[in-house]
């Protein structure tokens, strides 16, 4: 899992991440999170790598942030 | 045996809510055990408890052997009285297994073959499959599936037990007390004539997902139980649905729930209805809700003859060892799946396969009695494979409100857009011959393909005509196979004429289209389906058990074969 940075253009990935949502119900926001999700684990494809990014979602911050 | 009339299903055992034409099974009669008014018990080498697919089997392949073995039943028929059948569906490793015990032939006469899958969700096709296209399925003298009654299969084995003479089947013989010592077990069996005791070295529970055994004997297991449930139609049609199984994750005719469209010998097409978790059983299963349903999926003008119907539930249940001291448990006895993928009724008959010969090779003094634990080792893995694989498939047709569902949601959408979802769409994985990655009887190296099963694939005789690896299995009768691809320098021709003399071993020379062969048995290989099969490369030797399984591979004949030999025979403790 590579945990530095990697994104070409963070901010510009961020932005269009919050316009997917933009007018959505809760609803179709959640289903377009589980899409996403689907999609991008299918780029990545490698069983360890997708396993360490699933444990590492997994920790939550103890303390809301 | 001809089973081809339908009569008043007798509503026994679990099954209290179902109805129609039920099946007619054979009967056997019930003979008096010698041991009725023996006044010591008699000590037989293997006692087979329970004659399902899993034990008839066993029983089938021990008398293949030449094993005396003693198989009891509680029931004097095969199947289930008032029931359906329980396995549909028969894995090309299961035909490979049944073609060498002399039943394919009619199993492939009475049942339906079949390789494409299609999966719906609403309307649309998400995905489809044709396992004629896929891998190497086309290879093996056996189709990829059958499907087929299981008691047909289970008849079947009872006559070509009956056949080869060597085990005896006693019909209304129940098994009513138990106990163990470190040498033998002493069974106390109840029959219409009175109860005997009979003693054996080695017990095979094949009882079944019920198994008093595994209770008496107090064995751990890890249970996980759903609120699925479930509801089977078995139907003949006046209109034949094409020849292929048909499944839907949310099926608009069933409330956009599950449906599975299966077909069986005789013309009868088995059709599942998953159900409401709250769902009442009684209801969903009379004929009237059957017959309307029916006509939601298939129209209001074809006409239905019920031949079955019968809601169920499921859960997976895996033992943590599948020895316990002079007991051996198989098929349901060690583990209980869900219907999904045909892993339960294939995986018996492979833990009835892979125990057999062992038995044989250690009751002839060919084989240390430690491989008897490497059943354990093989087996288990197998069950926990099984066990997982159709928990997950469970999951994703029976997904927790939720999370759960968003993303099965998630996945089916993306399945209908994009190829590489399909993946994802988990309605049964159809079982496999499994692998076993940590047996103490296989010798693993670095691309060795020690642990997997070789495909039944074709190759040609000294003169020309056509052979396949169970050909070469049946030569073999029980003892090792080890297949030597490509010329041999003297030296090795010699070391391997001398291990044949000293071990239970016979070997082939596999030559190519071309090439001399040498003194020993040789076969030719023209396409390298062999070869392909024991997944070696060039010069290379593969040591095949009697279960067609791999024990090792290499390359040249030295002490390597030899300490494999060894391996696969329980003669070095130490795993590999």
């Amino acid at each position: 899992m590579n945990t530095n940075p990697h994104l070409q253009d963070a901010d510009a990935f961020y932005e269009q991440l919050l316009d997917a949502h933009a007018d959505l119900s809760r609803d179709e926001s959640e289903l377009l999170n589980a899409r996403l999700i689907l999609l991008l684990a299918n780029q990545i494809g490698d069983s360890a790598v997708l396993q360490a990014c699933v444990a590492a979602a997994r920790e939550l911050p103890t303390t809301p942030v | 045996m001809s089973i081809t009339t339908y009569r008043e299903a007798a509503l026994t055992n679990n099954y209290e809510f179902t109805g129609g034409g039920g099946y007619e099974l054979p009967e056997y009669p019930f003979v008096e055990p010698p041991e009725l008014h023996a006044t010591t018990p008699v000590r037989h080498s293997v006692v087979i408890v329970g004659g399902g697919i899993t034990g008839l089997t066993l029983a089938c392949s021990l008398a293949r052997l030449g094993v005396r073995a003693v198989l009891i039943d509680e029931d004097n028929t095969v199947g289930v009285k008032g029931a359906s059948s329980r396995g549909i569906c028969y894995t090309q490793k299961s035909l490979e297994i049944f073609e060498r015990l002399g039943i394919f032939e009619r199993i492939a006469a009475k049942g339906v073959q079949w390789s494409v899958g299609r999966t719906f969700a609403g309307d649309d096709e998400v995905y489809s499959f044709d396992l004629r296209q896929q891998g190497n399925f086309h290879l093996s003298s056996q189709p990829p599936f059958i499907n087929i009654q299981q008691f047909y299969i289970e008849g079947f084995l009872v006559e070509r037990t009956q056949e080869l003479g060597v085990v005896e089947l006693r019909w209304q013989n129940r098994l009513t007390g138990f106990e163990q010592n470190a040498d033998f077990a002493t069974l106390t069996v109840e029959t219409p004539a009175g109860t005997y005791r009979l003693e054996a070295e080695h017990v095979i529970d094949a009882t079944g997902s019920h198994s008093p055994l595994r209770k008496w004997l107090n064995v751990p297991f890890d249970s996980k139980r759903g609120d699925d449930r479930w509801c089977i139609a078995d139907v003949r049609f006046t209109t034949h649905p094409p020849q292929e199984r048909h499944t839907w994750i949310e099926a608009p005719f069933n409330e956009n729930r599950a449906v599975w469209q299966h077909l069986m010998a005789d013309d009868v097409w088995r059709i599942d209805y998953q159900m409401a978790p709250n769902a009442d059983p009684e209801y969903v299963s009379r004929e009237d809700v059957v017959r309307e349903r029916l006509a939601r999926q298939f129209g209001p003008d074809v006409e239905v003859e019920i031949v079955w119907v019968g809601p169920y539930a499921y859960r997976s249940e895996c033992v943590h060892a599948m020895r316990h001291g002079r007991v051996y448990l198989m098929g349901d006895s060690a583990k209980v799946v869900s219907p999904f993928g045909a892993r339960g009724g294939n995986t018996g008959v492979a833990d009835a396969d892979n125990l057999a010969w062992k038995l044989a090779a250690v009751l002839s003094g060919k084989a240390d009695s430690a491989l008897l634990d490497s059943y354990n080792d093989e087996r288990l893995d197998a069950a926990q494979q099984n066990v997982c694989v159709t928990n997950r498939t469970a999951r994703f047709l029976r997904p927790t409100d939720g999370t759960e569902r968003l993303f099965r949601q998630a996945a089916i959408g993306l399945a209908k857009q994009h190829p590489f979802a399909r993946a994802l769409i988990n309605t049964g994985r159809m079982a496999v011959a499994n692998p076993y990655a940590r047996s103490r009887a296989c010798t693993y190296a670095p691309a060795s393909a020690a642990g997997q099963s070789v495909q039944n694939v074709g190759f040609e005789w000294a003169d020309g005509t056509r052979g396949d690896v169970n050909d070469l299995l049946n030569w073999a009768h029980g003892d090792l196979l080890v297949l030597v691809f490509g010329d041999l320098p003297a030296a090795a021709l010699q070391r391997l004429r001398r291990l044949c003399l000293d071990s239970p071993v016979r070997s082939v020379q596999v030559l190519g289209a071309s090439g001399a062969a040498q003194a020993l048995e040789h076969v030719r290989d023209p396409q390298g389906h062999l070869k392909g099969a024991c997944h070696v490369f060039g010069h290379a030797w593969a040591l095949v058990r009697p279960d067609g399984y791999l024990a090792a591979t290499g390359e040249t004949i030295n002490t390597q074969l030899v300490r494999a030999i060894e391996r696969s025979l329980g003669l070095r403790g130490e795993p590999a």
